[in-house]
C-alpha cells in the first residue's frame, strides 16, 4: 500500500549529530505528524526525538494519546499500511522510512501487535517460528539454529511442536516475541504485550526483554500501561498526552511528576507517589522519588527512624479508622448474601480448568475480589455466577435463584456482567440503543427504557446518537458499564474491567462501581491490578488450582505472605511497604493499603519522634476520613467523566505539596 | 473443544505421505464418488475412507463430523423422496426410485466430505501451503490466503462463543428453546463478529508483511516435500479407484 500523502518535507536533517551523543540513533522522529485520512485530529503531533542503540524505551500515556500510532511510526506501518497524512520525517537507522519498503524497515525493526491472536500467519509454534526466517532467505543450514537460540532466549524450547491455539494468553506472547526475535531485528517495538497477562506472566515478559536488551544488544521500545513495570525495567520512559510528547527522561526523572501525570491520566507508582508526598511535607530530599519497594523502605525507615515499638498502641486506630466501608457486612448478622456458592464443582468436559468446592458469600453494599493467576480458576467462577456455566456440584445461588433451576436470561435480571472486552457486548447502532437495550430485555417499554438510558448516558457524558463501535476503547467500556448501571442489578459481576484503559478511565469505572456497591449492589470482581483491587475492594477471595486458598478483608489477604505466595499473587506495593515497615521500624504500619495512610503515619511518627507528637497526629487523623466521607457524599452527584474518592485521595496528596 | 478440522498428530503412513499426494488421493475417492452409480461402490468408498480415518487415528473427528452431515443427508433424502416422483409406490406418496436416488444423493453428500476432512485432519495447513506452492506451483498468495482462512475458523467461532455468552449475560435469549428464534436473535451478532474479524484479518496482513511476506519465493520453504515411493504407490491407488468408479 502507498501512502497518499508521503513526506518530502524533511525538515531540518539531522545530519550532524551532536560531538556528546554516543553512537547516531537507531530511530529518529523529526517534527512528525499524522492523522488517519484526511482532516482528522492529528494522533501524533509535532514529535520529535531520537532513540540510541541499546536503549530500554518505555511509552506511556492516557487513551487516545497516540502511543499505538507512534509504535506503528517506528515499525514503519506508517506510512506502508496505513495510509493517512504525514508531516516530518522518521528515520530508522538514518534512512527515511517513506523511502524504504515495509519489508527492509521490518529487517531492522520488529514488531509486536497488539492483537497477538493476529500476529500470528501459522498454526504450530515450529512454522510460526519457521515463517520469517524463510521469507527473508535465511540460508537454510543456518535456519535450525535461529529458531533454536530465539526460543532458547525466550525459554519456550518446550513448546515448539505445539498448536498455538492451545497454548495460553502468556505463552503465545513469548512465541510472538520469540518469532521476531529469530530475524535478528536490531529493534523491538511492543504495543502492549502484557495487557491480557497476569501479573507473574507480564513479569516474566518484561524479564525476556530485559535479557534481550542487554545481553544481545537489542534496542526495546514498549508501549505499556503497568507504571510499576515500566519504572523498574526502563532506562527511559516517554510520556505522550493528546499527540504530543510531554515527558522524556529517566523513570526518576519522570516519576517525580507524578502529579502532572496524574492531571493526564497516567499512573505513577505507587512508592513515587509516597516519596512524593512526603517529599512535598519536607520530609524527603524532592526529584527523588523512589520506584521500588526497597528504596521507599530505604527512605521511610530513613525518615522515620528504626524508633520500634513507639505508636504501636494506636495501630489500630490510624489503620481501622480509616477505612470507612463495612469490613465485614457478615459479622454484622444482617442481610441474606446476595451470592452464596456452596460446595460447588464444576469441571468441562473437554479438561481444562475445574474449580472444586468453592464457599462463597458475597452480600449486598460490598466489592468481593477474586484474585489469582491467570487459569486459577476465576473466570470459571464468574461464569457460574452468571449462569454461563452450571455447577456439577454444590449450588449457586444469586438473589435468591439457584443457578440451575433459572434460564440464564432470567439471571441476568438480577445478575450483570460486565466483560473484559466490550466489543462482545456492543451490538446495537447507537449509543442510546445499545444502553437501553438491557432495559427492554428485561420487559421495560421503549419509552421509559429510552428514558432512563438517556439519563445515564448524560451521566457519563458519552453522545448519544453515535454508533458505539466509532468511539475509543476507553469509550466503548463505559458504554458498556452505563449499560449495566441502567439495570440497577442486585449483583454486578466485572471480569477484568480494567485491562486496556487508561489511568483516568480505569478510576472512572470502579468509581461509578464503588457507588453502585454503596447504593446496595453487591459486586463481585476478577481484577489482576492488585492496586485497583486494594483501593477498590472489601474483601477478597485468593484462588489457585480451581480453589479459593484464602478469603477474608484486604488487609488481611494481603497481610498473609504465604498465602499471596502460593497464588503467585505479588502484593500491592503499598501492601508490602507496610508490611515490611511494620516489621522493621514500626507496627503503626501494620496493615495500610493506601498511600495517603501511609503517607500520614510516617508524618505521625516523624512528628513524634521531633517531639512533637500533638501536632502532626491531630491534623492528620482527619485526612483519610475525609477521603471516605467524600466517597460517601459523591454518591448522589455522581460525577460524569471525573473519579471520586480515589482522585480526591490524590488530590489530597496533592494539596499536601 | 473439538474442533473437526485440527491437526491430529501420528506418524501414519498417512500422516507421511505428501500433502500433495493427500490433496490427490482425497480428491480422487471424491471424484470416484461422482462417478460411480451402484450402491456397492459409494458404500464401499465411505467404508474405505473410514478405513483410513480408523487407521489414521482420526476416526473421533470423522464421527463428530457425521453427527452434524447425517441430519443434514436425512433432510436431503426426504426432500428426494418428495420429488422424485417416477417408479412404483412403496408406502403413501414414497416410490422406490425416490429412495433409490435420495439414498445415493445422501451417499454422495458424506463421500464428498468426508475425504477432505480426513485430509485436513491429517495434514499440518502450513505443509499443505508450502508442498502445494512447491509441486502445484500455486502463487504463495493464494495458499496462504487458503491457510489462513483455515486458521481462523475456531478463531472466529471462539469469538462468536465468547459474544454469545456476553449476550446471553445481558438477557438475550440464546437459552431458548426455539430454533428459529435463536436463528433472529444470532443476526445482531454477527455485527460484533464482523467488526473484529476485520480488525484481525488487518492485523494478520501487516504482521505478515513485516516478517518478509512480500519476499517470499517458491524456493523459500525450509522444508521440502519430495514424492517418495509410497507417494508413487499412493497415486496409483489414485487411478484405480477413479477406474473403480467409472467402472462400477
Amino acid at each position: 500500500m502507498q501512502s497518499p500523502s508521503a513526506s518530502s518535507v524533511t525538515a531540518p536533517r539531522p545530519g550532524s549529530p551532536d560531538p556528546a551523543a554516543p553512537a547516531q540513533p537507531i530511530i529518529q522522529l523529526d517534527h512528525v505528524s499524522f492523522s488517519y485520512g484526511r482532516g482528522a485530529r492529528r494522533a501524533v503531533d509535532d514529535i520529535s526525538l531520537a532513540i540510541a542503540p541499546g536503549e530500554f524505551v518505555g511509552v506511556i500515556g492516557p487513551s487516545g494519546a497516540g502511543k499505538s500510532t507512534l509504535a506503528s511510526l517506528m515499525s514503519g506501518a506508517i506510512p506502508h499500511h496505513y495510509t493517512g497524512e504525514l508531516y516530518g520525517a522518521t528515520l530508522v537507522e538514518g534512512r527515511d522510512t517513506c523511502d524504504v519498503t515495509l519489508t527492509d524497515i521490518s529487517r531492522i525493526v520488529g514488531s509486536v501487535l497488539q492483537d497477538i491472536d493476529a500476529q500470528m500467519v501459522a498454526s504450530v509454534v515450529e512454522d510460526e517460528m519457521l515463517f520469517g526466517l524463510e521469507n527473508f532467505g535465511v540460508p537454510h543450514q543456518h535456519i535450525e539454529k535461529f529458531i533454536t537460540a530465539a526460543l532458547d532466549a525466550v525459554g519456550i524450547a518446550d513448546l515448539r511442536q505445539r498448536e498455538i491455539a492451545t497454548l495460553s494468553g502468556g505463552q503465545k506472547q513469548k512465541v510472538a516475541i520469540a518469532a521476531i526475535l529469530a530475524l535478528a531485528p536490531r529493534v523491538l517495538v511492543l504495543d502492549e504485550p502484557t495487557a491480557a497477562l497476569d501479573p507473574v506472566s507480564s513479569e516474566t515478559v518484561f524479564e525476556i526483554l530485559r535479557a534481550l536488551n542487554r545481553d544481545e544488544g537489542i534496542t526495546v521500545v514498549v508501549i505499556e500501561q503497568k507504571v510499576a513495570l515500566l519504572s523498574e525495567y526502563c532506562d527511559r520512559i516517554l510520556v505522550l498526552n493528546e499527540g504530543r510528547l510531554t515527558l522524556d527522561g529517566t523513570p526518576r526523572e519522570v516519576f517525580a511528576h507524578s502529579g502532572e501525570l496524574r492531571a493526564i491520566g497516567v499512573d505513577s507508582p505507587r512508592t513515587a507517589r509516597i516519596s512524593n508526598s512526603l517529599a512535598a511535607a519536607g520530609l524527603a530530599p524532592a526529584g527523588q522519588p523512589c520506584l521500588t519497594v526497597d528504596e521507599a523502605y530505604e527512605l521511610v525507615a530513613g525518615v522515620v527512624g528504626a524508633s520500634g515499638g513507639v505508636g504501636a498502641t494506636d495501630k489500630k486506630n490510624t489503620s481501622y479508622g480509616a477505612r470507612p466501608a463495612p469490613v465485614s457486612p457478615a459479622a454484622s448478622g444482617a442481610p441474606a448474601p446476595a451470592v452464596a456458592f456452596e460446595h460447588v464443582g464444576f469441571a468441562y468436559p473437554a479438561g481444562g480448568a475445574a474449580v472444586t468446592d468453592l464457599n462463597l458469600a458475597v452480600y449486598p453494599g460490598e466489592v468481593f475480589a477474586l484474585i489469582g493467576q491467570n487459569g486459577a480458576g476465576k473466570t470459571t467462577a464468574t461464569k457460574l455466577l452468571n449462569g454461563l456455566l452450571q455447577p456439577t456440584e454444590g449450588h449457586v445461588t444469586v438473589a435468591g435463584h439457584d443457578t440451575r433451576t433459572t434460564p440464564v436470561s432470567v439471571i441476568a435480571r438480577y445478575a450483570a456482567t460486565l466483560f473484559q472486552n466490550p466489543d462482545r457486548q456492543l451490538c446495537k447502532n447507537t449509543v442510546l440503543e445499545e444502553v437501553a437495550f438491557g432495559l427492554e430485555l428485561q420487559g421495560v417499554n421503549v419509552v421509559e427504557a429510552h428514558e432512563r438510558a438517556r439519563a445515564v448516558i448524560g451521566r457519563f457524558g458519552l453522545p448519544e446518537d453515535a454508533s458505539p463501535f466509532s468511539l475509543s476503547r476507553g469509550q466503548r467500556q463505559m458504554v458498556a458499564l452505563a449499560s449495566v448501571v441502567v439495570l440497577k442489578p442486585q449483583v454486578i459481576v466485572l471480569d477484568e474491567p480494567t485491562s486496556g484503559l487508561d489511568y483516568r478511565e480505569c478510576m472512572t469505572v470502579m468509581q461509578t462501581v464503588r457507588e453502585m456497591a454503596d447504593a446496595g449492589s453487591a459486586v463481585v470482581m476478577v481484577c489482576h491490578d492488585m492496586e485497583v483491587v486494594s483501593d477498590f475492594a472489601d474483601r477478597a477471595a485468593v484462588m489457585a488450582d480451581g480453589r479459593i486458598i484464602g478469603c477474608g478483608t484486604l488487609d488481611e489477604v494481603f497481610a498473609n505472605a504465604a498465602l499471596m505466595e502460593r497464588a503467585y499473587v505479588a502484593p500491592p506495593q503499598v501492601a508490602a511497604l507496610s508490611a515490611r515497615l511494620a516489621q522493621g521500624v514500626s507496627p503503626a504500619f501494620a496493615n495500610i493499603s493506601e498511600v495517603a495512610e501511609l503517607v500520614e503515619t510516617v508524618r505521625r511518627l516523624a512528628a513524634e519522634r521531633a517531639g512533637g507528637p500533638a501536632a502532626g497526629g491531630a491534623g492528620s487523623a482527619a485526612g483519610p476520613d475525609a477521603g471516605g466521607a467524600s466517597a460517601a457524599a459523591s454518591l448522589a452527584a455522581a460525577p460524569a467523566g471525573t473519579a471520586g474518592p480515589a482522585v480526591e485521595k490524590h488530590a489530597q496528596e496533592d494539596a499536601d505539596a | 473443544m473439538l474442533n473437526v478440522i485440527d491437526y491430529v498428530p501420528g506418524n501414519t503412513l498417512l500422516h507421511r505421505l505428501n500433502p500433495v499426494t493427500k490433496l490427490a488421493l482425497a480428491a480422487a475417492i471424491i471424484a470416484a464418488t461422482f462417478l460411480a452409480s451402484s450402491y456397492a461402490a459409494l458404500v464401499g468408498l465411505l467404508v474405505f475412507t473410514l478405513a483410513l480415518g480408523l487407521y489414521a487415528g482420526v476416526i473421533r473427528q470423522l464421527a463428530g463430523l457425521l453427527k452434524v452431515l447425517v441430519p443434514v443427508a436425512l433432510i436431503m433424502l426426504l426432500l428426494q423422496v418428495v420429488f422424485v416422483r417416477g417408479g412404483a409406490p412403496v408406502a403413501g406418496f414414497v416410490t422406490d426410485e425416490g429412495l433409490y436416488t435420495g439414498g445415493k444423493a445422501c451417499l454422495r453428500l458424506l463421500g464428498v466430505a468426508l475425504p477432505l476432512i480426513l485430509m485436513l485432519t491429517v495434514t499440518k495447513l502450513n505443509d499443505l501451503a508450502n508442498a502445494c506452492v512447491e509441486k502445484l506451483h500455486i502463487p504463495y498468495k493464494y495458499a496462504f490466503t487458503f491457510t489462513t482462512a483455515l486458521r481462523f475458523v475456531p478463531v472466529f467461532s471462539q469469538e462468536m462463543n465468547a459474544i454469545m455468552e456476553a449476550q446471553t449475560a445481558r438477557g438475550v435469549e440464546f437459552d431458548t428453546k426455539n430454533p428459529f428464534k435463536k436463528l433472529s436473535l444470532m443476526l445482531p451478532v454477527c455485527i460484533p463478529l464482523l467488526v473484529t474479524s476485520v480488525a484481525k484479518t488487518d492485523s494478520t496482513a501487516l504482521a505478515a508483511e513485516q516478517r518478509g511476506f512480500y519476499l517470499r519465493t517458491r524456493a523459500s520453504s525450509y522444508k521440502r516435500y519430495p514424492f517418495r515411493a509410497c507417494d508413487a504407490a499412493a497415486f496409483a491407488l489414485c487411478a484405480v479407484l477413479i477406474a473403480l468408479g467409472v467402472l462400477l
